[in-house]
């Protein structure tokens, strides 16, 4: 999940507007939509300070990260096709 | 072991050719934006307006749509009653879904939704991607975590194909 999608997440979860939550966190509403578009992204404590003016937060602990190369690379290759491809190559995986 | 008859173009053939509303979320909507997941069924999201639903009906008809537990198909009714309306039709499983966990059903879907073009001069609105994460973690389910890190990995991935590697923070 981006920044951007756990921002809009929780501003819709309280219901509020762009312009509500501008006013409850003290930042500019243009900004708080481009956070929420991912056009680029807040800081960790920024972050925090909008999910906790719309009443929520979230919880960090570090976990353990493997990267996945060979996963990347196989989704990497789907991402360069069209959807169309991607559809017709999961029917003919099925038909296997 | 042969899987059952899937042929979602004959779905959205008929959801289309009847001019319903709805998005495409869940498995199919998430091999559409790249997940390699294998998948059995349709999944939408109607536009609950009385007329939407009155197409809906008509191609459900037309798909010889029946509710899996053999009771008898009252589309409004069981779409009010039941989350989650699993139905067999003769182009294969086809839910249809309310609400989704974790959104505010069509309305909420639709504004990040695109059209995505799969052939057959087909482009079925699909929810985003940040939206079927958001509701594969709604869901909370042990058998959602791999599709769930993979749309991920997904939009991360899409992300950094769009920008290259500076990712700007702004506070």
């Amino acid at each position: 999940m981006t920044s951007g999608a756990l921002i809009r997440q929780a501003r819709t979860r309280a219901g509020l507007s762009q312009v509500e939550l501008s006013q409850r966190s003290g930042k500019d509403r243009a900004q708080i939509a481009r956070w929420e578009r991912d056009v680029v992204q807040p800081s960790l404590e920024t972050l925090r300070e909008l999910l906790r003016a719309c009443g929520w937060d979230v919880e960090l602990a570090l976990v353990p990260y493997e990267p996945d190369p060979k996963r990347d690379a196989r989704l990497r290759v789907r991402l360069g096709r069209t959807p169309q491809e991607r559809l017709q190559g999961m029917l003919r995986e099925r038909s296997r | 072991m042969a899987r059952d008859v899937f042929d979602p173009y004959a779905l959205l053939q008929a959801l289309e050719g009847q001019r319903v509303t709805y998005i495409v979320v869940g498995a199919l909507g998430r091999v559409l934006h790249g997940s390699d997941e294998l998948t059995d069924g349709l999944d939408i999201v109607p536009a609950t307006r009385e007329e939407n639903l009155r197409h809906l009906e008509l191609a459900l008809d037309e798909l010889n749509a029946r509710r899996t537990d053999g009771k008898r198909l009252v589309l409004d009714r069981d779409l009010s009653r039941q989350p989650v309306l699993e139905l067999q039709t003769d182009g294969g499983e086809l839910k249809i879904i309310r609400e989704p966990e974790g959104t505010r059903g069509y309305d909420d879907l639709r504004r990040r939704a695109t059209r995505e073009p799969i052939g057959r001069g087909l482009r079925p609105a699909v929810a985003s991607p940040d939206d079927h994460a958001r509701m594969l973690a709604a869901l909370d389910r042990e058998q959602d975590r791999v599709p769930l890190q993979t749309m991920q990995r997904l939009i991360e991935l899409e992300r950094e194909f769009h920008r290259g590697r500076g990712l700007s923070i702004e506070r």
